[in-house]
């Protein structure tokens, strides 16, 4: 069988097996889990001690405390991936055994947080090169060694870009003349214009 | 050195002239091959490298033509012509082109830049990205080579580039 939430694919089997664990827990206590798990995808942090105190009622072992971790994690980014909206992703995790009241509550969840998911998902999909900061300075040269009177602007610009690996800066310091200097600009004004007439 | 003009006739002193203000100009300067006969190696790059200097020197100290022809009294005068007239009609570009060198003095200068708009449509974390992108490709010429920058940058970070370079421009349409 396929599923929307897995992309058209089939559901993967340990997915399948871990519902069932999911199960075992009270709904409200998932419920609350969903909160810690989309709380830690999108960035805020996952209180451990929390899932370890909601999770205790159950007897779960740690190994089964990370599985429902996993699977939740799973179900939520997988969802929001393709888009699937929460009627659908309800029926589909009921077709896999999932009980009623356990998928309200993860749907209701899943639902609140859709589109900041999205937002996260597409803020943290491959970027090569981010532009992170524009520093400037504007120097005004008098003279030179080549020519006694220059006075003509020169723009310094310093460009910090995200390097090749993770967590590295690349930073570039280049000096443009002011009449390439208004060339740059006005490129970058016409790309912006097609850029909006995007959406 | 520039005495050593006067082995060519006046009238390819002009067109040879010419060539070295090309060069200066960053085109392509005379060849070597074209004038063997007429100097040795070491007489080549010697006039090459002062009457380069000379021209140089009379746009960058804004020379009157007096002051020119004054550094050129041991040519004679049809070849001092020769190379006045070439002076007074590059002036300009040769001016040009000593205000890009003073402007890579100790510094990286932008040589030239290119740019690209992309829409990106999925990723391996969203199936339907559909987030447009600019890529922005540097020339960066840095003693004498050129090197590649490129970086990416979605809307809102295009907004930011665009506006701190309007605040910049703003300085520059002053000084103007």
């Amino acid at each position: 069988m396929r599923f929307r939430f897995c992309g058209d694919l089939d559901c993967p089997d340990w997915v399948l097996a871990e519902i069932s664990t999911l199960a075992k827990l009270s709904s409200v206590k998932m419920k609350l889990l969903c909160a810690q798990v989309l709380k830690d995808l999108l960035g805020e942090g996952i209180d451990y001690d929390k899932v370890t105190k909601l999770t205790a009622d159950a007897k779960f072992e740690s190994g089964d405390v990370k599985a429902t971790v996993a699977v939740l994690s799973f179900i939520f980014s997988s969802a929001a991936k393709h888009d699937v909206d929460s009627e659908s992703l309800s029926s589909e995790l009921q077709q896999l055994g999932l009980p009623k009241e356990h998928t309200t509550g993860l749907c209701k969840s899943y639902e609140d947080k859709h589109s900041a998911l999205q937002g996260k998902l597409r803020e943290t999909s491959l970027r090569l090169g981010r532009l992170e900061s524009v520093s400037w300075r504007i120097d005004y040269t008098l003279s030179s060694s080549e020519l006694r009177e220059v006075n003509e602007p020169l723009i310094q610009l310093k460009l910090q870009s995200q390097g090749a690996e993770s967590g590295s800066t690349e930073t570039t310091v280049v000096s443009v003349s002011a009449d390439k200097f208004r060339v740059l600009l006005a490129e970058l004004k016409q790309a912006q214009v097609r850029m909006n007439a995007l959406q | 050195m520039v005495v050593l003009l006067s082995r060519l006739p006046a009238t390819e002193c002009i067109k040879f002239c010419h060539r070295v203000v090309d060069g200066l100009c960053g085109r392509e300067p005379p060849r070597r091959s074209e004038h063997s006969t007429t100097w040795s190696p070491e007489e080549w790059l010697q006039l090459l490298d002062s009457l380069s200097a000379f021209y140089r020197r009379a746009v960058g100290s804004d020379s009157s033509e007096e002051e020119v022809l004054g550094g050129l009294a041991d040519v004679g005068s049809s070849h001092a012509e020769a190379v006045l007239s070439v002076l007074r009609a590059r002036r300009e570009e040769i001016h040009h082109a000593l205000l890009d060198r003073t402007n890579s003095i100790s510094s990286a200068t932008l040589q030239d830049f290119d740019w690209q708009l992309k829409l990106s449509l999925s990723s391996d974390k969203i199936s339907s990205l559909h987030t447009p992108l600019l890529s922005l490709s540097l020339d960066v010429r840095e003693d004498a080579a050129l090197r590649s920058v490129t970086m990416e940058m979605n809307r809102e970070e295009l907004n930011t580039l665009i506006s701190s370079l309007e605040a910049a421009n703003k300085v520059v349409l002053q000084l103007k």
